[in-house]
């Protein structure tokens, strides 16, 4: 793709979201989240692969039915209420359908179903951005609505995300869509907490953010999609595959590691919400997405060589891949958890 | 607390800047003298019951036995693994002594800690240099499995624990071991405190681990190279111990009617986990389903909740760790000639190994609890304090006393005596340093009983 031309789309998906972040006009934040889902289709279809252009259909779908569902909804409220801010929706009907649609933008369970095939059809490049920088615009829309909306549709759409998240990715062998699972877990994480104190929503969507591009940025230099593949990748980079195993269970939320502070914070919350049944059942959660979480570690790094292998020995190319990145978010996924009294700080 | 903490986590460097050659002795050298060093924990001669207390770490009379033994440890399990990784490039070497340091690190934090939130999260911190252990130095394709055990059967019981831990955070307004018994004593009556008090539990139950939720630690045990099964018998399971006195405290009026079902599974585990061992073909199999018996006993001392109880379960710990771990190195040593952990294929070692037979004859009476050894002190208290609490524990004690001493004796003899098989015709002989590793075991449990008030507890 020539540079001018990413160059225009990536501003346009950074001004998408920003135009979200700032608006407190639905009509505005309705025409920012649409800039963003326009600017990344090309992006997503560059590599004309059946896949890649079935993803892009998929993802456009999904995006179109949720902005037309806020665009309806919001129009609903400003007829019956004569108000097109954010901060002033009020009507019932409003709030439950724009959540839904939200939720169908950033892909919390029920209405997930998109998002792991979408995932399969990406390079890790655009799944990355697909897994964090499009999540954030819906997210600050859902925290500004949290208040008027129904906390039990909230705390379902949470408890069925982990759930879901943790259960669907049991079964996987493609990296990607278990990643699309994590991150549906993660929101899951997410959303559960944003009516009681949304300064953890963004704490989870800081730290997860951290964690997967973490993992992305580890699968893409070693060019692996597949848990097969994955076995192999020692051979490339052995201290990194190290780091991935502990960085995959920083995600699934073991506790010397940065992934524990989000939960914990967030359990913290719920039980002196007096949620403690709640809480119980998002900590069991974490065991499913754990589980596969230490299948990968399994396949990468516990039973690598001397063992029998079932795949070919990877190409050693050149890696033209910058580091530097990936090593802070891996040091920042791995040892972020002694900084918890400062996310406290400022969270409270 | 610092004096220890420190020199530990700078064995960080030494192992990985000390040249190639030296890496071995140099890290022995240096756990040895942080071990040396921590005894002067013992000498105690605090009034308020805390010592050595900085902002977030000290130690009590509970903890001081269970830290010491902690450092003690180290400097064994690097003289035990020597052998069996010193095949391996450099670089993985180091990986795996850094695995034991940073293990011996979380460990001297979750006893040194005065807060419960921050000894349940170097807990949870164990899990992951453990597991590495488990699977990744394993030798069979099981260990796989035996590490998804260990991860799950240990994190589906912790995590309530962390909801009911924050529970009692907003009951109480502080977790800080220092002044939490002296916080008003809770009205617990109604079905949620049940469950609360369950959650509170249940945790260091199967970290004990109690007869029923035990099946992940025979598979721990049977694939984990020897350090891991040493740390997981000597520290690891008193982790579980540890917690529960920490935590009985503050679950006063509730226990007295809520703990039966649990002791009656402890003790009623002892007898089982006993019967088990007289079947088994797998020495370390035996020799861990010996720590479930063990730990049944110690987890009954401790859920009676009298002083008896407390020091007889804290006495029995120690003891039990070191002779446990004992076993596992002679265990190891013979696996480290034949290549093969079924007993039936080992046996009559004594002609070959008459030294070594000494020591498989000690450490299995100490396991036994003969006279005079700490081991017979813990068991003994304990078995009083049951027997005081209801006479007819002592049905379920004594029959597991005499099913300990039958199984020891079904171990020495299967092992060490009888005729050399046929197969045998070439083994390397003991080194020095495995005997000096036994030593290194066998000498503090005889030591311990000259001056057993070190390892009492609170009450002497």
């Amino acid at each position: 793709m020539s540079p001018y031309v990413i160059t225009i789309l990536l501003s346009s998906l950074g001004l998408g979201t920003a135009l979200t972040f700032m608006s407190s006009h639905w009509l505005l934040a309705w025409m920012g989240l649409e800039i963003n889902t326009l600017a990344i289709l090309p992006l997503m279809a560059q590599h004309h692969h059946p896949r890649a252009v079935e993803a892009t259909t998929k993802y456009f779908l999904a995006q179109a039915a949720a902005a037309a569902t806020i665009l309806f909804a919001s129009t609903i409220n400003a007829w019956t209420t004569g108000e097109w801010n954010i901060y002033c929706l009020s009507h019932p009907a409003a709030t439950i359908l724009i959540t839904m649609a939200l939720a169908l933008k950033v892909g919390l369970a029920p209405v997930h179903f998109w998002m792991p095939p979408v995932m399969q059809g990406l390079t890790l490049t655009t799944g990355l951005i697909m897994a964090t920088w499009q999540k954030l615009a819906p997210f600050a829309l859902i925290i500004q609505m949290a208040p008027f909306t129904h906390p039990l549709l909230l705390t379902t759409l949470g408890l069925l995300s982990v759930f879901i998240g943790g259960w669907g990715g049991l079964n996987q062998t493609q990296l990607r869509k278990i990643l699309a699972y994590s991150s549906i877990a993660h929101l899951g994480w997410m959303i559960i907490v944003t009516q009681y104190k949304p300064q953890l929503t963004v704490l989870v969507l800081i730290t997860y953010i951290i964690m997967t591009s973490a993992t992305f940025l580890t699968f893409k230099l070693m060019a692996t999609t597949k848990i097969n593949t994955l076995a192999m990748s020692w051979a490339k980079v052995p201290t990194i595959t190290a780091m991935a195993a502990l960085a995959l269970l920083s995600l699934g939320g073991l506790p010397p590691l940065t992934g524990f502070m989000p939960k914990w914070l967030i359990l913290q919350e719920l039980t002196m919400q007096g949620l403690p049944l709640t809480a119980t059942m998002m900590t069991l959660s974490a065991l499913l997405s754990l589980y596969f979480y230490l299948r990968l570690c399994y396949a990468m790094t516990l039973t690598i060589s001397p063992n029998t292998n079932n795949s070919s020995a990877p190409w050693r190319l050149q890696n033209t891949q910058a580091t530097a990145p990936l090593a802070t978010l891996m040091i920042m996924t791995l040892l972020l958890l002694p900084l918890t009294p400062l996310a406290q700080t400022l969270t409270n | 607390m610092l004096k220890i903490l420190i020199p530990t986590i700078m064995l960080f460097p030494t192992i990985w800047l000390s040249p190639s050659k030296w890496v071995w002795t140099t890290t022995t050298l240096q756990s040895l003298i942080i071990a040396l060093v921590s005894l002067s924990w013992i000498n105690w001669s605090s009034e308020t019951g805390w010592a050595s207390s900085n902002l977030y770490m000290g130690t009590d009379p509970l903890s001081t036995p269970l830290l010491v033994l902690t450092c003690w440890l180290l400097p064994l399990m690097i003289l035990a693994s020597q052998n069996h990784i010193k095949a391996e490039p450099i670089a993985r070497q180091r990986n795996y002594i850094t695995l034991l340091a940073s293990l011996q690190t979380f460990l001297i934090m979750a006893f040194g800690a005065t807060e419960i939130i921050m000894f349940y999260i170097m807990f949870e911190a164990t899990l992951i240099p453990t597991l590495i252990i488990i699977t990744r130095w394993g030798n069979q394709a099981v260990r796989l499995s035996a590490g998804t055990y260990f991860l799950f059967y240990t994190l589906a019981g912790s995590l309530p624990l962390l909801v009911a831990l924050l529970l009692l955070h907003q009951n109480t307004g502080s977790l800080s071991m220092l002044i939490i018994q002296y916080s008003q004593p809770m009205a617990l009556s109604s079905w949620g405190d049940k469950i609360w008090w369950a959650g509170c539990l249940i945790a260091f139950l199967v970290k004990m681990p109690l007869y029923g939720v035990h099946l992940w630690l025979p598979k721990a045990h049977v694939e984990a190279p020897v350090a891991g099964s040493m740390v997981l018998a000597t520290i690891l399971l008193k982790l579980g111990g540890y917690g529960m006195m920490r935590m009985m405290l503050m679950l006063d009026p509730l226990s007295k009617d809520m703990v039966y079902p649990v002791i009656a599974l402890a003790l009623w585990g002892v007898l089982m986990t006993g019967s088990i061992c007289l079947r088994q073909t797998d020495l370390k199999s035996l020799i861990a389903y010996s720590s479930v018996s063990h730990m049944g006993l110690v987890a009954g001392g401790i859920l009676i909740q009298t002083p008896w109880g407390f020091t007889g379960a804290l006495v029995l710990m120690i003891a039990h760790g070191l002779v446990s771990s004992a076993l596992f190195c002679l265990a190891n040593t013979t696996y480290e000639r034949t290549h093969s952990r079924t007993m039936i294929l080992a046996r009559g070692m004594q002609i070959i190994f008459p030294l070594t037979a000494v020591w498989w004859f000690l450490s299995n009476l100490a396991n036994l609890a003969l006279p005079p050894l700490p081991n017979l002190m813990g068991e003994l208290v304990i078995i009083t304090a049951l027997f005081n609490w209801s006479p007819w524990t002592l049905i379920l004690t004594g029959a597991g006393t005499l099913i300990t001493a039958a199984y020891s004796l079904y171990l020495f003899l299967m092992s060490q005596r009888g005729p050399l098989p046929q197969h045998i015709i070439n083994l390397q002989p003991f080194h020095t340093r495995e005997h000096l590793l036994m030593i290194l075991h066998l000498l503090p449990v005889a030591l311990l009983i000259t001056k057993p008030e070190i390892m009492w507890g609170w009450w002497y």
